[in-house]
């Protein structure tokens, strides 16, 4: 029974995913030549492993780790500071690569795309392996990091595929091959299928992605929801997620958090941090055109135990200065003056359309109308001059203190090696390469 | 006789003309072309339709709807070479297509890479400490390019030289020798340009 293909045809349509291998660590490989082949860590000026090279995997680090174990279990490590300017610029370079193989490029998150081929081969003179291998290597020359690739029928067996050889990988899963790729799978490791859902499965014999995969349609009917359902179909050569092109260009909500060291007990910093988390989260809604009907206000401590609170707004808004006043109230609610806390962040949602806001007779216009102009200043001004050139007093002892302890050491050389011209908040949109000729 | 604005004119309408084809995909109509060279009669449109056909620039479809089809226009127009006499006018200049900066200096964005240059084995060649090197890392490294290479373990930036199947990497500054490599040359790019800027 399981030698027995879930498809008759090789690629009726062809999806590849694209993963970078280990995105931020490359690509401070990439710019700093001389740590090829090194064990290269960021995430310094947090504390915690943020990406690992796969020297520094092979070692034993994993993501999340603290730094001082890295130091036990990996005493040559080099850590840097996240260099989050760069990784982003390599991020847009990979889909604009990308582009000019498909114009259907998915921009699933800063290293992952999805591309579908599907008819490209005749344009292309060859097979779709030779394509995705093309997009690899001309990421690797122009680059100078490495991708691993899955191409298959469906969005979800593709992703079973760039997973399969890792790094610096390309799998193949034409129709008729898809079994042999799912016998061994685990059934939660198949993209969308989380630990309640595979426990449920185990529970009706359901151990593998092929098992899962041969059910029939009407068990599937019966017991899973639509999500499942869709998975069953992809797993089964059976497109029905499409690759979606469009860039996020709107919101369901939007969240703003950071972390601070050393970890603070006091109220007005706390608060500032805060504040200026609002202050963010505002500037990207209105930048999307967009309001807010909830915001949900949260503290992390040190011991990494965070509490939170959800207020419903009265009306939509985009504005700190409506939301500072129930800002401050959550915060009194769950801030404890003897805790000791590291993270505040801030939560938009129920986002609205900023044209759909209907204001009551009873509302002040004159002063609305002010502060949209206020606030469309102070964004006109921010663009011109940098982010948080202008910002309210409550935030200002955020700006005040560094972000993080020894701030000085832990961050980017992009941000100190400057070419004239360039300053703090504006730099020129390419990355720079760190050798010393 | 047509002097050479007029042909400046006339070439200046071709243009809009071509800029509306090549956005839409499609030839405007007769109204459309009105609108994009500011004809505000249909006689005058039909005139110049009439003069864009003599001079092979568009034809008229054979059919009844008389539908316009891109000729000698659908080809890249070289807008200079077309004036055959006479001094260039400043209004001609500004015909050419305007180049940025960024499209000077760069060629394929996606390769491209900033590189902020701390030695001096390059300074014959007007590359000077603290200048900005525009590194291009798609590029075929060819005999002559200045280059970004790491020889045996090294990184330097020197010109370099094919002779045959000899490799040499050439400084441009009597205080540095040519290097041959004896193990290994890894060349992460070629340099495209190099920007200084003053104030």
């Amino acid at each position: 029974m399981d030698n027995q293909p879930l498809n008759i045809f090789s690629f009726p349509q062809a999806i590849v995913h694209l993963d970078a291998d280990a995105f931020f660590a490359s690509c401070e490989q990439a710019i700093h030549p001389e740590l090829k082949g090194k064990p290269v860590i960021t995430g310094k000026e947090r504390g915690i492993v943020a990406a690992a090279s796969y020297e520094a995997k092979a070692r034993g680090v994993k993501r999340g780790m603290r730094l001082f174990e890295v130091k036990k279990v990996c005493p040559d490590a080099i850590i840097l500071p996240s260099d989050y300017e760069t990784y982003s610029l390599f991020s847009i370079r990979m889909f604009d690569i990308l582009r000019r193989f498909s114009p259907d490029v998915e921009e699933y998150s800063i290293d992952e795309a999805f591309v579908d081929l599907t008819g490209l081969r005749r344009s292309f003179h060859g097979s779709y392996e030779s394509i995705a291998e093309k997009m690899r290597n001309t990421i690797e020359t122009e680059l100078g990091i490495t991708v691993s690739a899955g191409v298959s029928l469906s969005k979800v067996l593709a992703k079973i595929g760039s997973k399969h050889k890792k790094p610096n990988g390309l799998t193949m899963i034409p129709g008729r091959e898809i079994h042999l790729f799912l016998g061994k799978l685990p059934v939660e490791k198949v993209w969308g299928i989380g630990a309640n859902t595979s426990a449920f499965l185990k529970k009706h014999g359901i151990l593998t992605a092929l098992q899962f995969a041969k059910r029939e349609e009407g068990w599937i009917r019966r017991y899973l929801s639509k999500p499942y359902r869709e998975i069953w179909h992809e797993l089964n050569g059976r497109s029905v997620y499409p690759v979606v092109t469009e860039t996020k260009n709107s919101y369901q909500s939007i969240s703003k958090a950071k972390t601070f060291t050393p970890a603070s007990r006091d109220e007005t910093f706390v608060f500032a941090q805060l504040s200026k988390n609002l202050e963010n989260a505002c500037i990207k809604a209105r930048k999307y055109r967009l309001a807010a009907t909830r915001l949900i206000v949260f503290l992390r401590q040190q011991d990494f135990t965070s509490s939170g609170v959800e207020i419903t707004l009265s009306k939509p808004s985009a504005y700190p200065i409506e939301l500072f006043e129930l800002l401050r109230n959550g915060f009194q609610q769950i801030f404890d003056a003897k805790a000791l806390y590291r993270q505040t962040g801030v939560v938009l949602s129920g986002m609205v359309a900023e044209s759909s806001i209907q204001y009551t007779l009873f509302e002040d216009t004159a002063k609305i109308e002010k502060m949209s102009k206020i606030y469309a200043s102070m964004d006109r001004i921010s663009e011109k001059y940098g982010k948080h050139t202008i910002q309210h007093g409550a935030s200002l002892p955020a700006k005040l203190q560094a972000q993080h302890e020894g701030e000085r050491g832990d961050v980017p050389q992009r941000k100190i090696a400057l070419f004239k011209g360039e300053n703090k908040r504006q730099r020129l949109g390419m990355p720079l390469l760190h050798i010393k000729v | 006789m047509p002097g050479i604005t007029d042909k400046v004119e006339l070439q200046n309408r071709i243009r809009e003309i071509e800029r509306f084809y090549r956005k839409s995909g499609r030839m405007p109509s007769y109204i459309e072309i009105g609108a994009l060279v500011g004809f505000s009669s249909k006689n005058a449109v039909s005139s110049l339709v009439e003069n864009l056909e003599k001079q092979n620039v568009v034809a008229r479809a054979r059919d009844k709807a008389g539908k316009l089809v891109p000729k000698s226009m659908a080809m890249p127009v070289k807008v200079l070479g077309t004036v055959e006499a006479g001094f260039p006018s400043p209004a001609e200049e500004e015909l050419v297509d305007n180049l940025s900066l960024d499209d000077l200096l760069i060629q394929n964005r996606e390769a491209t890479f900033l590189l902020k240059v701390s030695g001096d084995s390059m300074t014959g060649a007007g590359i000077m400490q603290g200048d900005m090197v525009i590194v291009d890392k798609g590029l075929t490294p060819k005999s002559g390019d200045i280059v970004i290479a790491q020889v045996d373990g090294e990184w330097t930036m020197k010109y370099l030289r094919k002779r045959g199947d000899t490799v040499t990497l050439v400084p441009a500054n009597p205080k540095y020798q040519p290097i041959k490599p004896k193990n290994e040359l890894k060349i992460a790019g070629v340099v495209t340009a190099v920007v200084r800027k003053y104030r």
